[in-house]
């Protein structure tokens, strides 16, 4: 589920990121007042662990040779709540970014929202619902456990294709992308819900007083929180079902509404998108037939072609002088490395 | 055991290891920015912006070959997503190139931008990471107004990870010893939970013993360290000569290639 950065287009990317860094924030704030320095180091080693535990793979049924993993995002947000579980889950999205490259530095933000802040909320909010302290039963936890699981990797999963198609870079049509996304995650869900439950399962048998003090607990979340969850997770279904529903008259024209090859066509949006206008112009100027017609013209005689001709001319200059620059870095600095070492014997 | 992880070279000494980390975030995520928003359909545009990262990368004296293998490494993902393109977009095209003018599907153009931008996107960050030391990078983080909790949290993780990721090759080393065919959904499934959570309760323990030691040391929530970030005359001549790259080709090579 990482994104890279090729499925965003810089605004997403910055506004993405800005609510990531502004959540972040937030919850570090009011994380303050709960962690103490000996939670320091419990937070620490559980993002080591949900790494590791991240390498443990097991047989998927019915289909031979594949193997799933446990994500283990519901299961830290259930240990430590909420708030810690996310600041934790971040920073291992972080360092899978970083050290790992897995998921780009654009998508960082992305990232961090479709697999840190929502499942952690979403996941803890169900599992709250679902095991409240007065009528609490093994089963409900198992279920609230599980349910959790499901529903908030479905959730992050969703946001996937919504902010591709934001950025407008989707070359599949939307609702594919995004029915193959629920599809896959359906399954990833379910598998991570199976293995949640039987985590807690063992830990209850074996260590039961780590859980102990988490099953009575009240509702953590205020109602202001859950409001304003709400309120973003509605914006943000909004804008793909707006996307959605302009995607179903027909497939991948909402992106080209504009269209240069039939001039009497009125557009019903606006694209202002200078990268959309710059395809569709690519699309008019390389076009072997413009206006649905044949060139009239021979090749080679025409403006038209000796303005291609020169493009490609001045390709062709661009990646010779990248090249040649390249490699006179590289000359330059096996150079300053051969002048060193000489520098080194001479010393010694 | 044997780990393969990319910031290996972080430790030596060069002229781009020796830059203040806060630079070199904040160029490499402009120089991301930049390549992202490159039009969909200009491959050759590509090929300069290959020298930022290129240079970083010798400069930085990283094995090339290091850092390729790393962005193969972590490409299977987006090559799906690349290779998806030529079934939506068959619209044929005549690219010319020089002396050469040959035709291609914008699918496969298209396909062909991906990659190269992904490509070079990752170069930048292996060149950023390769060369900062992950210690050094958290304080330039914190410097720039990353909250204190998330640098510490993301510097426990970096000390743990390795640990902890040796700790389950051993446990998986352990299974595959004793397993020699499959179980079976249910077994599988039971036996994986036997694994982790036998990993959680020993992490749960392991948390508890570090942090009994760093309260015996004085741990109080902070960190104090001895190095102080300055930006040094290096830096700003590092940033001068990376603005005046970007607006190279931002503003000259951009508009005459595209």
């Amino acid at each position: 589920m990482h994104m890279a950065n090729e499925l965003l287009s810089v605004p997403v990317a910055a506004g993405t990121l800005g609510i990531a860094a502004a959540g972040l924030g937030l919850i570090c704030r009011k994380a303050r007042t709960i962690v103490t320095s000996d939670k320091l180091a419990l937070m620490g080693i559980l993002g080591a662990f949900i790494f590791a535990a991240q390498m443990v793979n097991f047989q998927l049924p019915a289909m031979p040779g594949t193997s799933g993993h446990m994500v283990g995002a519901v299961l830290l947000a259930i240990i430590l709540g909420p708030n810690l579980g996310a600041i934790v889950i971040s920073s291992v999205v972080i360092i899978q970014c970083l050290i790992f490259q897995d998921g780009g530095l654009l998508a960082l933000g992305c990232n961090i929202i479709n697999m840190a802040l929502v499942p952690s909320y979403l996941g803890y909010f169900i599992y709250k619902s679902i095991t409240n302290a007065r009528s609490y039963t093994p089963l409900r936890f198992y279920i609230g456990a599980a349910l959790a699981s499901v529903i908030s990797i479905e959730a992050g999963a969703a946001l996937v294709p919504i902010e591709a198609a934001l950025s407008g870079v989707l070359v599949v049509p939307f609702s594919t992308f995004l029915i193959t996304m629920l599809g896959v995650h359906l399954l990833i869900g379910t598998i991570e819900g199976i293995i949640t439950v039987a985590v807690l399962g063992y830990i209850k048998q074996v260590r039961p007083d780590i859980l102990a003090e988490i099953i009575p607990g009240k509702i953590r979340l205020t109602k202001k929180t859950v409001l304003t969850t709400f309120l973003i997770l509605a914006v943000i279904i909004a804008a793909g079902f707006s996307l959605l529903a302009s995607d179903l008259p027909d497939g991948l024209e909402w992106a080209y509404a504009q269209r240069p090859d039939q001039p009497d066509f009125s557009p019903a949006v606006e694209n202002k998108n200078p990268k959309i206008n710059a395809v569709d112009e690519f699309q008019a100027k390389y076009s072997p037939m413009p206006d649905y017609s044949t060139r009239t013209a021979p090749i080679g005689q025409t403006l038209q072609q000796q303005k291609e001709l020169a493009a490609g001319w001045t390709s062709f200059a661009g990646v010779i002088g990248s090249l040649l620059t390249m490699a006179f870095i590289y000359i330059f600095a096996w150079g300053l490395k051969k002048t060193k070492r000489q520098e080194e014997l001479n010393s010694n | 055991m044997h780990h393969s992880y990319i910031d290996k070279f972080s430790y030596q000494n060069s002229i781009i290891h020796r830059l203040d980390s806060r630079v070199k975030v904040i160029t490499v995520l402009i120089y991301t920015a930049m390549v992202i928003s490159l039009p969909k359909t200009y491959l050759t545009v590509l090929t300069c912006y290959l020298v930022g990262p290129f240079a970083l990368l010798v400069l930085g004296k990283i094995p090339l070959k290091f850092a390729f293998k790393q962005v193969l490494l972590v490409s299977p993902f987006i090559l799906v997503l690349a290779l998806s393109s030529p079934f939506y977009d068959r619209a044929s095209l005549t690219v010319p190139f020089g002396p050469i003018t040959w035709q291609i599907s914008r699918g496969w153009l298209r396909c062909c931008v991906i990659l190269a931008k992904f490509v070079i996107t990752m170069l930048a960050l292996i060149a950023l990471v390769s060369t900062t030391r992950f210690s050094a990078l958290l304080h330039g983080l914190q410097k720039m107004g990353v909250p204190k909790i998330l640098v510490i949290q993301l510097g426990f993780l970096y000390r743990y990870i390795f640990l902890f990721i040796d700790k389950v090759q051993h446990i998986l080393q352990a299974r595959a010893a004793r397993k020699m065919r499959n179980l079976g959904f249910k077994k599988e499934t039971k036996v994986a939970a036997a694994m982790l959570g036998s990993l959680l309760i020993k992490s749960i323990n392991a948390a508890e013993n570090v942090s009994i030691a760093m309260q015996a040391r004085g741990f109080d929530g902070h960190f104090r360290t001895l190095t102080k970030s300055k930006i040094k005359a290096n830096d700003i001549i590092f940033a001068l000569v990376a603005v005046s790259l970007m607006i190279f080709l931002h503003f000259i090579i951009r508009p005459v290639m595209t």
